[in-house]
Order: C-alpha cells, then sequence, then structure tokens
C-alpha cells in the first residue's frame, strides 16, 4: 500500500494548484474541477479484499495535513472539500473514517471560526455536515503509528507554492521584544551613567548606541509593513486591471519598481522551492555528475551481489577456461530441446515493480 | 502502587503534557497520560460529536440558528454542497467499479492500471489469502450491535489499538512479521489483553509420554507457569492473579540493580487499566511470559469509540488481524494436523516424525492401550493452533 502515497498525494497536489488558481474558496469552483479531473475514479480498479479499505485509509490520511498550517488558508478550504469529496465518493461501506488528532482540533477549530467570520458558509456548512454524519475519529495521532524506522527518514515536504508568504519580521519583533529591548537600553544608560567621571551624567566618549533605538526599530517595522500591505494592495488592483485591460502601459513610478522587486522575490521563491524538492543527497549527486564521470558508479549504496552461478560463469570466462559461447550453448536446460525450437525457453519469471 | 502514584503525578501536571505530540515525526509521540488525553478530548468536543447512541441528524434551522443566517440561504447552500456534485457520471448510469479507466489523468489510476495489466499477464493471480481471512476478520466486527442492550458500549469510551508481534523463534519468520491486532477498551485491565494474545508457548506440553498418553492434556504450559509482565515505560506490570505466580521482573531489576542502572518500578497487571497508564504511541514495549516467550507490544492508535465500530463490550478485547501459519499435517494420513511427535521410533519413515492423534495411537498402540516397541512420544502444538 505504501507506493501509493507518492501518486496519491501528487494527485491531490495536482486537485488543490487546480484550486488555487481559480483563486476562489466557493464550493462550486472545486466541485467543477473535481468532475473535470474526475476524481472519483480515484478508488475504481479491481483490489482484493481488504485493499479497497486500506487504500481508502490512505487517501484519507495522505488527504488530510491539507487540512492543517502551514498551508494558507485558501488551500485548507480546499483540503476540507477533498476530504469531504474523498469521504463521500469511498466505496467501502461503512466508510472508512477521517482520523484527527488532538493537538490538531484547535487549530481546525480556529479555521471554522475564520470561515465563519469571513461569512464562507459553504466551508462551515460541509464542515459540520462532516461532523454531524460522524465523518471523523478523535484520535490522538492523525495515523497508526509502528515505530516504522527508515535508514533514510523521509523528509517531511511541505508544498511551498500552497504557503502564505511567511511573515518573519513581524515574527521576530513583537511588543515583547521591543519592550525588552528598551529595557535594556535603559539598563545600558543607568550603567553607563553609574560607572562614568561625572555622577548621574553618562561619559560623552562612550557614545556607541543610538539612545532612541527602541522607537527607531519600532518605526522601521512599521514602515516596512505598510510597505508590505501597499504591495499587496497593489497587486491585488494589478490583478482585477489586468482581467480588465492590457496591462502593456505602465509609467516608470515608484509602483513598476516595487513590482519587479515583487517579481523578482517571486523568481527566487520559485527556484528556492525548487531546491527544497531535490534531496541533499540527490543535490550532492547531481555535482558530481558534472564533475567526474567514473564517480557514478558508487550511486547504489547497496550492491545486489550475483547469485553464485553467475558468479562462477564470470570467474572461469574471465579466468579463460571457457569461452562464451560455449556458455550460449549449454544453457538448454532439456535434452530434447534441438536448436531450431526456441519457442521453449525457459520462462522468465516476472515481477511487478512500482 | 508505584504505578498509580506516577499516574497521578502526571494528571496534576500541566495539562499540555497530554497532548499526544510526536517525538520522532511518524515514528512514535512523547509519554502522554492516556485519562487525561481522553478528558482533553471530551472538554473540547460537543457530546454530539462522538456520541453512538445518538442517531439525531442536525436539521438545517439548527446550522441556521448557530450561524445565524436564514433558513433560506441554509437550503440554497443544502442544494449547492450536495454530496451529488461530487459524482462524475449520470445519475441511472453508475459505472463499473471494477474497470480503470482508459487513459487516466490521476497518478494513482496509471499506478494502478499498469499493476492491473501486469497481473492479467500472469498465468494465475491470486491474492494473498492473509489478506482474505484479515478482510473476512475486519467485517466480522464492523458495526456489530449488541444482543442484551447491557453490553453495549459507555458513551465516550477509548478504544486503544495493540499491536503483538510474535518472537522470532523459526526460520519461517525470517520474511514476514507475524503479529496481531487487537483492540482493547481504556477501562479493561491489562490482563484482559494478557489473556486475549494467543501465544503458542503457552500450549506447550513439557515432558516425554509415550508411556501414558492420555495424560499429556493435563499439562499445558498456561495452567502450570502463570506468571507474565508487561514492561510499560519504565514500570514492570506484574500478572500476580494467583498465588503461584512469581515476579518474572526481579532477575532484570536486580541485574538493572547491580549494573548502576536506573531502578524500575514494579505494579500489578490486574490493578491496572489501559486508562491509568502512560504511554507513548507507536513506542514499542515488551510482553514476557513462559518465563522466556518475549513478545514486542505496540499502542498504535487511542481514539474515542465511533458509532461504527463494535459495540458490543463483550467482544473485547477484539481480534482485528490475526497471522495465519502453515499447520504441518500427519506423516501418514497427511489429512489432520499434527499432534504427537516421535523419536527413536522405528514405525517412523523419518526421525522425528509427527503423527496425528488417530494414526499415532492406531500405529503405536495394541487396541487395549498398551504400548508397542520402544520410541520416545512428544506432544506438538501445530502453529496453526490459532488460525
Amino acid at each position: 500500500m505504501d507506493y501509493f502515497i507518492e501518486p496519491v498525494k501528487s494527485d491531490c497536489e495536482d486537485i488543490l494548484s487546480r484550486f488555487q488558481r481559480t483563486e476562489s474558496v466557493r464550493y462550486e469552483e472545486f466541485a467543477a474541477i473535481w468532475r473535470k479531473m474526475d476524481f472519483p475514479s480515484i478508488f475504481y480498479g479491481k483490489m482484493a479484499a481488504n485493499e479497497m479499505r486500506a487504500f481508502s485509509r490512505l487517501i484519507l490520511t495522505t488527504a488530510y495535513p491539507y487540512l492543517l498550517p502551514p498551508y494558507n488558508f485558501q488551500i485548507r478550504v480546499g483540503g476540507l472539500y477533498l476530504l469531504y469529496g474523498l469521504y463521500y465518493t469511498q466505496l467501502v461501506a461503512p466508510k472508512e473514517k477521517i482520523t484527527i488528532a488532538l493537538k490538531d482540533w484547535e487549530n481546525i477549530m480556529k479555521f471554522q471560526q475564520d470561515a465563519m467570520n469571513s461569512r464562507h458558509y459553504d466551508v462551515c456548512y460541509i464542515f459540520r455536515k462532516l461532523i454531524s454524519e460522524k465523518a471523523f475519529y478523535f484520535a490522538a495521532m492523525p495515523k497508526h503509528l509502528y515505530f516504522h524506522v527508515k535508514r533514510k527518514p523521509k523528509r517531511q515536504e511541505v508544498c511551498e507554492e500552497f504557503r502564505d508568504r511567511p511573515a518573519r519580521v513581524k515574527e521576530l519583533i513583537t511588543t515583547e521584544t521591543l519592550e525588552e529591548i528598551m529595557n535594556v537600553q535603559e539598563h545600558y544608560e543607568k550603567v553607563k551613567a553609574a560607572v562614568s567621571t561625572t555622577p548621574g551624567q553618562p561619559d560623552p566618549a562612550v557614545n556607541l548606541i543610538n539612545k532612541h533605538l527602541g522607537p527607531m526599530v519600532q518605526s522601521t517595522v512599521m514602515e516596512y509593513q505598510n510597505w508590505l500591505d501597499e504591495v499587496a494592495v497593489r497587486k491585488n488592483e494589478s490583478g482585477d486591471a489586468a482581467a480588465a485591460a492590457d496591462p502593456g502601459e505602465g509609467t516608470s513610478t515608484q509602483g513598476d519598481s516595487s513590482r519587479r522587486a515583487e517579481l523578482l522575490a517571486s523568481i527566487k521563491s520559485k527556484s528556492y522551492g525548487h531546491l527544497v524538492e531535490a534531496s541533499k543527497s540527490r543535490r550532492h549527486r547531481q555535482v558530481e555528475l558534472d564533475t567526474s564521470g567514473p564517480e557514478i558508479k558508487q550511486e547504489s549504496t547497496r550492491k545486489t551481489i550475483p547469485c553464485l552461478q553467475t558468479r562462477t560463469m564470470k570467474n572461469l570466462i574471465s579466468k579463460g577456461k571457457v569461452k562464451e559461447e560455449v556458455m550460449e550453448c549449454t544453457r538448454h536446460w532439456r535434452l530434447s530441446v534441438t536448436e531450431q525450437d526456441k519457442s521453449l525457453k525457459r520462462r522468465v519469471k516476472k515481477r511487478f515493480k512500482y | 502502587m508505584a504505578a498509580s502514584s506516577a499516574a497521578g503525578c502526571s494528571t496534576s501536571s500541566n495539562a499540555n503534557d497530554d497532548i499526544p505530540t510526536y517525538e520522532y515525526i511518524d515514528i512514535n509521540t512523547k509519554p502522554f497520560h492516556v485519562a487525561t488525553f481522553e478528558n482533553l478530548w471530551k472538554q473540547t468536543l460537543n457530546p454530539k460529536y462522538y456520541s453512538i447512541r445518538d442517531v439525531h441528524q442536525e436539521t438545517d434551522e439548527e446550522f441556521a440558528e448557530d450561524i445565524g443566517i436564514p433558513t433560506g440561504t441554509v437550503e440554497e447552500l443544502k442544494v449547492i454542497c450536495n454530496p451529488d456534485t461530487l459524482r462524475c457520471h449520470p445519475e441511472n448510469q453508475p459505472p463499473d467499479t471494477d474497470v480503470v479507466p482508459a487513459d487516466p489523468g490521476l497518478m494513482t489510476l496509471r499506478m494502478r492500471k499498469r499493476r492491473q495489466d501486469y497481473r492479467e499477464t500472469l498465468i494465475r493471480a491470486q491474492t494473498c489469502r492473509q489478506d482474505l481471512y484479515a478482510a473476512e476478520l475486519e467485517n466480522l466486527a464492523i458495526g456489530k450491535k449488541p444482543v442484551d442492550p447491557e453490553d453495549l458500549l459507555p458513551e465516550g469510551e477509548i478504544i486503544l489499538s495493540v499491536n503483538v508481534l510474535f518472537p522470532v523463534i523459526t526460520e519461517r519468520f525470517k520474511h514476514f512479521k507475524a503479529r496481531q491486532n487487537l483492540q482493547v477498551l481504556g477501562s479493561q485491565k491489562l490482563t484482559d489483553l494478557r489473556d486475549a494474545i494467543c501465544c503458542l508457548s503457552d500450549l506447550q506440553v513439557c515432558g516425554e509420554f509415550s508411556d501414558t498418553p492420555d495424560m499429556a492434556p493435563e499439562f499445558i504450559s498456561k495452567d502450570l507457569f502463570k506468571s507474565a509482565f508487561l514492561f510499560l515505560e519504565g514500570i514492570f506490570y506484574n500478572d500476580m492473579r494467583y498465588p503461584e505466580c512469581k515476579d518474572l521482573s526481579q532477575t532484570v531489576r536486580e541485574w538493572a540493580e547491580s549494573h548502576d542502572m536506573p531502578t524500575f518500578q514494579t505494579a500489578k497487571m490486574e490493578e491496572t487499566t489501559f486508562r491509568d497508564l502512560k504511554l507513548k504511541v507507536g513506542y514499542p514495549y515488551l510482553y514476557c511470559h513462559q518465563g522466556d516467550c518475549e513478545h514486542v507490544v505496540l499502542i498504535t492508535d487511542i481514539r474515542l469509540a465511533h458509532r461504527d465500530d463494535c459495540l458490543d463490550l463483550k467482544l473485547y478485547p477484539l481480534l482485528t488481524y490475526k497471522h495465519r501459519m502453515i499447520s504441518r499435517r500427519c506423516a501418514v494420513c497427511n489429512l489432520y494436523i499434527s499432534r504427537w511427535m516421535t523419536t527413536n521410533d522405528s514405525f517412523a519413515p523419518t526421525d522425528p516424525c509427527l503423527f496425528c492423534d488417530i494414526c499415532f495411537r492406531m500405529l503405536h498402540y495394541d487396541p487395549e492401550g498398551k504400548k508397542l516397541g520402544d520410541f520416545q512420544a512428544f506432544p506438538y502444538v501445530d502453529p496453526g493452533a490459532f488460525n
């Protein structure tokens, strides 16, 4: 079943990214995409007795993280619709439930409250419907844990495009940190006054730090925040304008430069996103590929040792005791088989490779 | 005892410690107290959300009232968000769900189609019999209602999923992990779980019985050696229900003491319920019985009981998966499962040799039950005894 995790994940991301492109949180939009992709067919196909149930379980646990942060509001709405769709279209009876972990419940409640406050009633309705249908398991963890320790642990990949741009500056400078800075500053001034030669007055020679550090930091942060907001508004406006008319005619104002900066940032973030996707080992390998050819052979970490028969043959051939053509001839496994009868070859056992 | 004091201190500590979080992502959680975890869920949830008796469906009026919008809008919402909008085929023409559509756009389907095409090339494509039995077992319990209403699960009960692995004894266990999955209730004692674990070493019979074959069933290990312990989060839970039970963990604890290791606590298995435990979900623990038969035990999941679960109190601990093993049959009739193993046997083709009960008696004893010839006979417990 684990083989299905990757394709299921990519399918979920596909439908969510299409939903993201609509820039809407309406259920109709989602349902239209859902029908266009023929998403319920994900459950089709001949399956073994309990495979269907296991698959339903797997797809619900795979879709569940999109309901949670760090994804932005729109993706989370899409995640909820996706869970709703999957829950209702699964083919097992009774239906497999969506597992909610206790640590995520608070987030989900907040999400629902947000939806209610911004009057997205379809989101609320669907969530309430799932709850009243008892579509949830209230559990400790979102999935069963079996202590499967892997030699190479898989990184938790978060789809960068579904995230909000992080507000690092806002996170770093809060009111508490500002207060802290002011306090330290005050204390510093006092200490300076205490050690100086003229009592009560700080030594004019020791003047390394701006006296108004706290307010300055605050004003800078505010300025930055305002600028960000402005950019966001302008982006929205320009998006609307683009829909209405051709956006070719731009005078070189300050708006242009900020738009350019934004473009640069988006390019950067995109390229950064690609980098994140490639795993560390692969990046390393790429470099190797560029510089030196022969080292590629060391790629596979685990060597498969050929069987004894092959090794013996190889040995014999390399020592020159037996020629390769001879080996070809002696491959027949039934004495009665003639050379012309090629149809009776030994059947090769096939195995399915995922 | 020691366990209860440990549990007591955790309830008094910060409740946020009992919200399960990952210690290692996707592997196991940090330790938390089960009862506190349960209460946290119950505090946050409306009892209607997890009720197992409640058949009441939320009406549109209630929803409208809750959110504060007119009923007409809810009607509209109901039409827009109807699950029928998810359907991709005309109403009266349901597609064949066994067929993967040709040229599918979804990655999952592409992979499944590839697999299905491959399976069609096989001469015989069987599904694994383990899967068949597992599905059967799963379907047996789902949504089962008790006959007697008194046996109905209490409201807000928690269900723990337990995964018991079997010790690697033979070569045959090398390629798969024989395991048994159980569901137990939070209110059940640890001894309930212990009794539900079916291990072959409980059924072994020690000794040679060629002179008195009828006596053999009286010496089953389960009745002779009743001690066992479960080791969870640094505490040994000993089974002390019977006077002849011994503290099996003593050797380990003494050894630990003599090697400068932290001292372990002990508690009684029969006095501890799963609610009292402090544990990590997904973390391997130990169950030891018969002196040295050691099983790894994992708690894979803890959740509130759901309407579709098995609601019969008496069926818990509920078996949800059991690995089936191949039985060895009698060397004579090749029909019945072996019950006896003989050595130094002049009648047998091999040494040792397996016999079913009937063949064994026919071959080795005269009609009066007198032993013929010289041989040694040992009762044999087939690995498939619990299938």
